[in-house]
């Protein structure tokens, strides 16, 4: 291992900058907080984004490993312990300053803390704890936090760390234990959904008594929790102590699910409730704990989950552990490993904007994973968009009245996105709606002209036909993200074959040159 | 040929609702009226020959009735939106918000509904657009230290959006003295720790000394962090720019290239 002494900060931010630019999370959205009119700084729920990276990603928090030292040594990641490369520490202090200073700026929102696991997973942690408190403490820092779990923390630590940040996450880093094992050997499923679980319900917790419901909690708790928040001044420690009781006797929410053990190893024995008995006041005078939520992040196409795998994963975080967001991270092969596959040809963009694309269905369109995949149908069409896949397989329910149908129903038109529906809703109000007044209001109907009707007639007198509307559809351009469309490259579309065009895509493949 | 009776006043908020009011209590009718702001982008190529220009002084009080009204007989969010309008680089805002105005009366704080209808949809998108510059600024506005602590940012908006991205830097950074320069409009807004903060018109200010950098040391340290945050394999110029088009970037430090 190299380590330099003495190495400036300029050369530390340049390593472990580098060394953060895979974790694809940088978003500074779900907390709202005014500025405290003191300290620096406040929080938009909707994020902010501060500038975009060659790449085309938005920058948004100081993104930076706390260390790049590293004592495991899982295969995709360029600090595995067995790589020869610089390796670089921050001190506190030095996190510190860098984010303050950049914070003044407007360079970012805040800090997102990863780092590499130096000496042990605690004392790594711990150092992150410092730097986290004297920027809260000392600092006064208001601004957003992102700080990772690391597996195999002690709990203490995660419940200490959870009062200074905004997000947490727990990088789930594979889809399935098995290919964990292989590819991450120091890392094991359980160590990863330990802290998520215990976070999830520390949330829940505190939550609960500060009376903020998210439309998940039983409504029955409700009244109990209220007064308490009425009773702010004179707390008594009989109704507190009850709500702690009742907390940690009641058989737990995120356990009432039904959690597919077969598809996900997530089977693992996690506990019903974290045995800590939470602070009376938070320790750092904050009220919230982890109040942005957390999120998780999941490496594709190093391994060879299907695409029904890895949504089925999705689905049981977003129902299970209550996170915000899933993120998936095209592999890249920066070790040059030849026991993973080669990427020289591109990391496989496309099919993880498909997932992202699947993602949103899932979490503002009222889609079930189920609906969208299935055992005998595992990846996502390369050509069209999971959306238009789904309705083109479930032409009996269209076309729909655009006058009538539900918000939830216009979310399921092709090309109809939220801002569209909610438009639509708000204007039918106060007339019906025809394809000219569609037109002028800015709604795409390229896409959607093929399953609504607007008092009773659609645009066109269109048979649904699937052939017809398939081909119709391709011909309207997928709005990709701009460089995925020059990514597929007649080989790669080869190298999908086997896996991901199933017989209906073949189809589509040979109507598409007949064309 | 139509003869109207052109209502032209100064381009602000203040003066177009006097312009409203005149016009409104002329008596003309609203078919025969129209409101034109004085803008920069006006070259007035276009003066109809037949029709008649009245010079709108612009009256506090006047102007105070109509947000009053519009507050009060259509709604807040109608009054914000309207706002917004008259923020915007659009020309014929004026009218616009005229005609606006004119259903909003009618149909009360319903009409942010009436997407349908061209007037209400063109406010709606003037409010996208105008609020989808504020936002991208929050996030895009670089400040620089000077010698004296103070914290200085130049913007380029197409918009007047000034007056919606300060109060987000008042409540972020309280203790901080910091100016916020329009160059596009010489106008700037000023902050200072426990004060409100104020717009300042600076047409023959000479601020040229606040371009030196004097702030080099953490203006490197964060290129430095955005050349190495980026993924090599992914680059991609044309998402960048679709999401960060190139009009912000001469004032974004990490875009100075010496
Ligand atoms: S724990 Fe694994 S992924 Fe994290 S820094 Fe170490 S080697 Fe990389």
């Amino acid at each position: 291992m190299i380590i330099q002494e003495g190495m400036s900060i300029q050369r530390k931010l340049e390593i472990l900058s580098d060394a953060a630019k895979f974790d694809v999370a940088c978003t500074s959205s779900g907390v709202d907080r005014k500025g405290n009119g003191a300290g620096i700084g406040n929080s938009l729920a909707c994020g902010i984004c501060h500038t975009f990276s060659a790449d085309g990603r938005c920058i948004s928090l100081l993104k930076i490993l706390f260390t790049n030292e590293c004592i495991f040594d899982c295969k995709y990641c360029i600090n595995r312990s067995s790589n020869d490369v610089v390796r670089a520490s921050f001190t506190p202090e030095e996190v510190c300053e860098l984010t303050m200073e950049f914070y003044r700026r407007n360079y970012i929102e805040g800090l997102f803390l990863s780092s590499g696991i130096m000496v042990s997973p605690n004392h790594t942690m711990e150092l992150i704890l410092d730097a986290l408190r004297m920027l809260r403490e000392e600092h006064h820092f208001n601004g957003y936090i992102h700080c990772k779990a690391i597996p195999g923390t002690d709990p203490v630590l995660v419940e200490a760390i959870g009062w200074y940040a905004d997000r947490m996450s727990a990088n789930l880093e594979l889809p399935t234990a098995s290919s964990l094992k292989q590819l991450a050997p120091h890392k094991s499923r359980k160590n990863i959904l330990k802290p998520m679980r215990q976070i999830q319900l520390r949330r829940e917790s505190n939550n609960e008594y500060l009376g903020i419901y998210d439309g998940r909690q039983p409504a029955g708790n409700k009244v109990e929790s209220l007064l308490l928040k009425d009773d702010n001044s004179g707390r008594s420690d009989s109704v507190y102590n009850k709500v702690i009781n009742s907390y940690n006797q009641k058989p737990h929410k995120a356990n009432d699910y039904p959690i597919d053990k077969k598809e996900n190893d997530f089977d693992v024995d996690l506990p019903n409730s974290n045995k800590i008995i939470p602070y009376r006041k938070s320790p750092t005078g904050r009220s919230r704990y982890v109040p942005a939520g957390q999120s998780t992040q999941m490496i594709i196409g190093a391994t060879n989950e299907s695409d029904y795998n890895i949504m089925s994963v999705s689905e049981t975080l977003y129902d299970n552990f209550d996170l915000k967001r899933v993120f998936y991270s095209a592999f890249v092969n920066v070790n040059d490993d030849s026991n993973l596959p080669s990427t020289v040809s591109g990391p496989p963009l496309l099919r993880e904007h498909r997932l992202y694309q699947a993602d949103w269905l899932l979490r503002f369109y009222g889609f079930k994973m189920t609906e969208l995949l299935n055992e005998k149908n595992p990846n996502f069409n390369v050509l069209l968009d999971p959306k238009c896949d789904w309705a083109l397989k479930n032409l009996e329910q269209f076309p729909v009245e655009v006058n009538k149908a539900s918000y939830y129903t216009l979310l399921r038109v092709p090309g109809i996105g939220v801002n569209s529906a909610r438009r639509i809703t708000a204007a039918r109000k106060s007339a019906v709606l025809d394809f000219k007044d569609l037109k002028a209001m800015g709604i795409v109907l390229k896409r959607a002209v093929y399953f609504i009707t607007c008092n009773g007639r659609m645009m066109y007198p269109i048979k649904l036909n699937e052939d017809f509307i398939t081909r119709e559809l391709l011909a309207v351009k997928d709005r990709l993200p701009f460089g995925i469309e020059k990514d597929i490259t007649y080989k790669q579309l080869s190298l999908f074959d086997d896996r991901r065009f199933q017989t209906d895509d073949r189809l589509i493949l040979q109507q598409f040159s007949h064309a | 040929m139509n003869n109207f009776k052109i209502f032209q006043c100064e381009n602000s908020i203040d003066g177009i609702f006097t312009a409203i009011y005149q016009a409104w209590s002329s008596g003309y009718g609203h078919a025969n009226v129209k409101i034109e702001e004085q803008c920069e982008r006006n070259n007035y190529n276009n003066i109809e020959l037949f029709s008649e220009y009245i010079f709108v002084k612009t009256n506090l009080e006047q102007a105070i009735m109509v947000s009053r009204s519009i507050k009060s007989k259509i709604s807040l969010e109608a009054y914000e939106m309207v706002c917004r309008v008259a923020l915007s680089d659009y020309k014929g805002k004026g009218d616009l918000i005229y005609r606006f105005l004119i259903l909003g009366f009618h149909i009360g704080s319903k009409i942010v509904g009436h997407l349908s209808n061209k007037v209400v949809n063109q406010v709606f998108m003037l409010n996208r657009y105008v609020n989808g510059e504020a936002h991208h600024l929050l996030g895009f506005i670089r400040f620089s230290e000077q010698e004296n602590g103070i914290l200085t940012a130049t913007i380029h908006p197409k918009n007047n959006v000034i007056s919606l991205v300060t109060p987000h830097f008042a409540d972020r950074l309280p203790n901080e003295r910091f100016v916020i320069f329009d160059k596009n409009r010489d106008i700037c807004s000023l902050h200072l720790p426990g004060k409100p903060w104020i717009i300042a018109e600076f047409p023959d200010m000479d601020s040229s000394g606040y371009d030196i950098p004097v702030d080099n040391e953490y203006e490197s340290l964060w290129k430095i962090f955005f050349d190495n945050i980026a993924i090599k394999e992914r680059v991609n110029p044309k998402l960048q720019r679709n999401n960060l088009p190139i009009r912000f970037r001469k004032d974004m430090t990490e875009f100075e290239y010496v």
